[in-house]
């Protein structure tokens, strides 16, 4: 399944992607986080509740950031394990575009679920997912600015 | 004499409760009262419970699997994995077609929902939480979940278990992913024939992959006995003796210390015919820990892991003259098994009985191929309450007459009765090799055209489709008439046979001293209602009343051998060796009432319930006081006791038939449709109980319903099975189901030994192609030759907007 859209935030490219890049910012915006940990500049493990019509699980897993292009672009990738509940896998390709003061962030998601989570949800998971996708994008964008105001 | 003496020769026969008459059933005083006796409602003293960790992919490598954590689990006694199993050799097991399968994955998993480890706990709820804590380490492989790719030459090898060997159980094998080609006919002459021929069409036909459904799901209780050696195992099977004989030869327990036992079986519908993995882990666990280990599915381990039905691939051609006399038809399908082939067909038919694809007509040459190929998908292939491939041969068949109708501007009806095969040419050797042993198919025909006023409706509806062209309305309708042959009682020894095991069926009669009787038969009953019909048949045999005869089944250890109730072969093949073993008692009855009357034996005449001495039926014994002294006097030259056993090995099969005819409307702007009108004529040959045929027939329809307009279980590119639960698989209820109307012929079997043919599966075989025929018939005129299955609100749509019909 693939999701495309985009977030404008007020505040500059370098401010946006050094979010990107923060655990805990990550943490705080990714809706179900319950865990984020940082292992190097480029690997995370997150732990994340993931509801999706009758079955809930939580999902754990590794967290990669690649094309590291700042303060323009990069890849975050990542593949959970929720046991019986399925697997799921998946990335955004997010670009980050000059837009006046602030940034339009444009991001095009990428995700692969598996097992009963795709079985009993599916067709809850495109709508769930556009829901949860655009909850991260909006608080994201809250956070930064409540940040870069204080 | 006795009390029956007093009564009129009508009243006796009435009070058999015999053949042809709507006996009520029996089963049902305790169904209804919630006191039948399924597999789950069995429970033993410590018993144990099993649950499945299963692959959340449709194919991939497994690294490991860390059991550690779920032995942690209270209540959690063992989990067992492939490698516990291949020290025994039973981590593979053999399928009904001739592959294996495997019992634990391994290695690598080839479907979602395959069976990875079994838990064991001491409640179901522990051996649940056991298995959410079996950690599986898979690593990802590419998904082959489109047949027409498994063949590609970049396509990944599915089962490296048998990769290289390129003979398979049915010939040579043209790829890793090929499993069989069979072919029946004669392709030359096909061929030519449709080179030949004025007007050919030709179009490709998908039946989806469907699944059974029966409300209760698949499960088992096994019981191996330590002290006495003995294994027992309760289970929903519809053929117990072939599980017990295949129990013994993978597990090396000797036959007469497996017992076999089928309780009451909440519909089969094919589903219940194959063997399943968790048989064998529930028997490997009973005898590991010495305590009786239950295993019963959920729903969706049901939908997608048990066999599946359906998913032909279909190419049809037929060629005819510009009157419409069909010359010749060729027919090629793909066949997805899925990732074992688990194919529950007798041996000799990896494709069953697809060849009888010339359906009802008159067809001079005719030739199939059917390749079956592997998938990243839930194996089986089953019988979907239909003969072995039958309802896909009738589905192409009576697609294909239609299409042809359409080309040639020809009502259906019409085309139907120019290349029926007529009274007359029966028995009818059909193009590819079958002997029809009866039918009159013009007279069902007329009836059933009769019976709805065919003619009006046909009037009605070009009025529909004027005044949808005026934009008077916004609704289509759509008639849709089915004819089909089927070909069930499976059958004749010399080439039925299911893992070598003939296809006869058997019954064994005791009469009892005071004249009521015990029948025990090979078969089982999932809801047909044998316990109401069989002694029905020996009633009129021998005169005792159905009511005084107990009908037994489904125990290995009390029943003869036979090869169980699937493809509508219990009447066909158990039926009659009931009237058979009926006969035999008869025999020695008269014997018996020879003496007692001390006559020849050919002096005497049976008359309903009676043995009497020609030209005077004052001297005569009834069955009841021969029954006594069968026991009681010391006939010389005659053993005591009453009793006999048939093994009925059929000389052929039999050939039901029937014409069904739905009327449906369309609202094109929603797709939504209404089953106006369905009628549906059955000749089953000789009726043992129509009241039981009728609800055949509306159980049949009913489910026919069910894939014709919602059922398919679908696969996403990456292995994800949709439609595996409650939420997605469609099951109608009362509210979707239209009100049956059904009517009949009887014509006999003339090789049965009452005449009967078979019912049960005939609902589903004529039931799809007519609702489907008038779905596609309602967009007829506005350019529609074939739309594919499942006709659900939202592809029938899909369908009126490329027809431009939408606002």
């Amino acid at each position: 399944m693939e999701l495309i859209g985009e977030q404008k935030i007020n505040a500059s490219r370098e401010v946006v992607f050094a979010a990107l890049n923060d655990a805990e910012v990550l943490a705080e915006a990714i809706p179900g986080c319950e865990e984020i940990e940082k292992i190097s500049d480029t690997e995370l493990t997150a732990t994340v509740v993931l509801k999706v019509g009758p079955v809930k699980a939580r999902f754990k897993g590794a967290v990669e950031l690649s094309n590291l292009n700042p303060p323009e672009s990069y890849t975050i990738s990542g593949e959970g394990k929720g046991g019986i509940a399925g697997n799921a896998s998946g990335g955004a390709d997010v670009v980050l575009v000059e837009d006046g003061d602030g940034t339009l962030l444009q991001y095009n998601v990428s995700v692969k679920i598996m097992g009963k989570f795709a079985q009993l949800g599916s067709r809850l998971i495109d709508s769930t997912a556009k829901k949860l996708s655009a909850k991260f994008f909006e608080k994201f964008a809250e956070i930064i600015e409540s940040k870069s105001a204080s | 004499m006795n009390d029956q003496t007093q009564i009129s020769r009508e009243q006796r026969i009435e009070k058999l409760q015999g053949q042809g008459c709507n006996r009520k059933r029996v089963e049902d005083v305790r169904f209804t009262q919630g006191k039948g006796n399924y597999v789950d409602d069995i429970k033993l003293p410590g018993m144990l419970f099993g649950d499945f960790v299963r692959s959340p992919y449709g194919h991939a490598k497994i690294n490991s699997i860390d059991t550690e954590a779920a032995l942690k689990v209270p209540g959690v006694l063992a989990v067992i994995t492939a490698d516990d199993l291949k020290p025994l050799n039973l981590h593979y097991m053999p399928t009904l077609a001739g592959d294996v399968q495997a019992v634990l994955a391994d290695e690598k998993v080839l479907f979602q929902g395959q069976e990875v480890a079994f838990v064991v706990a001491t409640d179901r709820y522990a051996a649940a939480d056991g298995v959410d804590q079996v950690l599986v380490d898979y690593e990802a492989l590419p998904v082959i979940n489109d047949p027409h790719k498994s063949m590609d030459d970049d396509a990944p090898t599915l089962r490296e278990d048998i990769a290289g060997k390129m003979e398979g159980a049915h010939g040579t094998r043209k790829h890793n992913n090929h499993i069989f080609f069979w072919e029946e006919g004669d392709k030359e002459g096909t061929d030519k024939a449709l080179a030949d021929a004025e007007v050919v069409v030709e179009e490709k036909i998908t039946y989806q992959r469907v699944h059974p459904c029966p409300l209760e799901t698949c499960g088992c209780v096994a019981s191996m006995d330590k002290v006495t050696g003995k294994l027992t195992v309760w289970g929903t099977f519809q053929a117990p003796h072939a599980v017990r004989t295949i129990a013994s030869l993978i597990t090396d327990i000797a036959e007469h210390n497996i017992r076999i036992i089928s309780p009451d079986i909440g519909g089969g519908s094919g589903n219940k015919v194959g063997v399943y993995p968790g048989y064998i882990c529930s028997i490997v666990a009973s005898i590991v820990t010495g305590a009786p280990v239950k295993w019963v599915e959920d729903r969706i381990e049901n939908l997608t892991a048990t066999a599946f039905a359906r998913d032909y691939h279909m190419t049809g051609k037929l060629g005819a003259t510009k009157e419409g006399i069909i010359t010749g038809l060729s027919a090629h399908v793909l066949a997805d098994h899925g990732a074992f082939d688990a194919c529950a067909d007798p041996t000799k038919f990896p494709a069953g009985f697809f060849s009888i694809v010339t359906g009802a007509y008159d067809i001079p040459v005719a030739h199939v191929g059917v390749d079956g190929v592997y998938t990243n998908k839930a194996p089986g292939g089953v019988a979907y309450r239909c003969s072995f491939r039958v309802t896909e041969a009738a589905y192409l068949i009576e697609r294909m007459i239609n299409i042809l109708a359409l080309k040639l501007d020809m009502d259906p009806a019409e085309i139907r009765m120019k290349n029926f095969i007529k009274k007359e040419q029966f028995p009818y050797n059909s193009a590819l090799g079958w002997e029809y042993d009866s039918g009159d198919y013009h007279t069902a025909m007329e009836k059933a055209l009769e019976a709805v006023d065919y003619k009006g409706l046909r009037a009605e509806q070009a009025e529909n489709r004027a005044a949808f062209d005026r934009g008077e309305t916004r609704s289509l309708m759509g008639i849709g008439i089915a004819f089909f042959t089927e070909i069930v009682g499976a059958g004749p020894v010399k080439n039925c046979d299911i893992l070598g095991l003939g296809m006869f069926d058997s019954c064994e009669i005791r009469i009892h001293p005071t004249g009521s009787a015990v029948a025990r038969l090979g078969t089982i009953s999932q809801g047909q209602g044998h316990a109401t019909t069989f002694p029905q048949i020996i009633a009129s045999e021998i005169g005792i009343p159905a009511e005084d005869i107990t009908l037994e089944e489904g125990d290995t250890d009390t029943a003869p051998y036979g090869l169980g109730t699937y493809g509508s072969r219990s009447t066909p093949v158990a039926g009659a060796a009931t009237a058979m073993a009926a006969r035999k008692i008869k025999a020695k009855a008269q014997m018996i009432a020879a003496y007692l009357l001390e006559v020849h034996d050919g002096d005497l005449e049976w008359d309903v319930d009676r043995f009497q001495v020609k030209g005077n039926p004052e001297m005569h014994k009834t069955m009841k006081e021969i029954a006594f002294a069968a026991y009681s006097v010391a006939i010389p030259g005659l053993e005591p006791g009453l009793e006999a056993v048939s093994y009925y090995d059929p000389p052929n099969m039999t050939y039901p038939f029937g014409a069904y005819i739905g009327v449906v409307d369309i609202d094109v702007d929603t797709g939504v449709t209404e089953v106006r009108r369905f009628y549906a004529l059955d000749d089953c040959g000789t009726r043992i109980n129509p009241m039981i045929i009728e609800g055949q027939v509306h159980g049949g329809l009913t489910e026919a319903l069910a894939i014709t307009m919602g059922q398919i279980i679908s696969y996403d590119e990456i292995g994800n099975i949709s439609g595996g639960s409650m939420i997605d698989f469609f099951l109608p209820t009362a509210v979707e189901t239209p009100n049956w109307e059904t009517g009949f012929t009887e014509t006999p079997s003339p090789h049965h030994p009452i005449g009967a043919k078979g019912v049960g599966e005939s609902p589903n075989v004529g039931g799809v192609p007519a609702l489907s025929n008038a779905v596609i018939d309602a967009f007829a005129h506005k350019g529609l030759t074939h739309s594919q299955m499942p006709h659900d609100h939202w592809r029938v749509w899909q369908t009126a907007q490329k027809l431009g019909l939408t606002e």
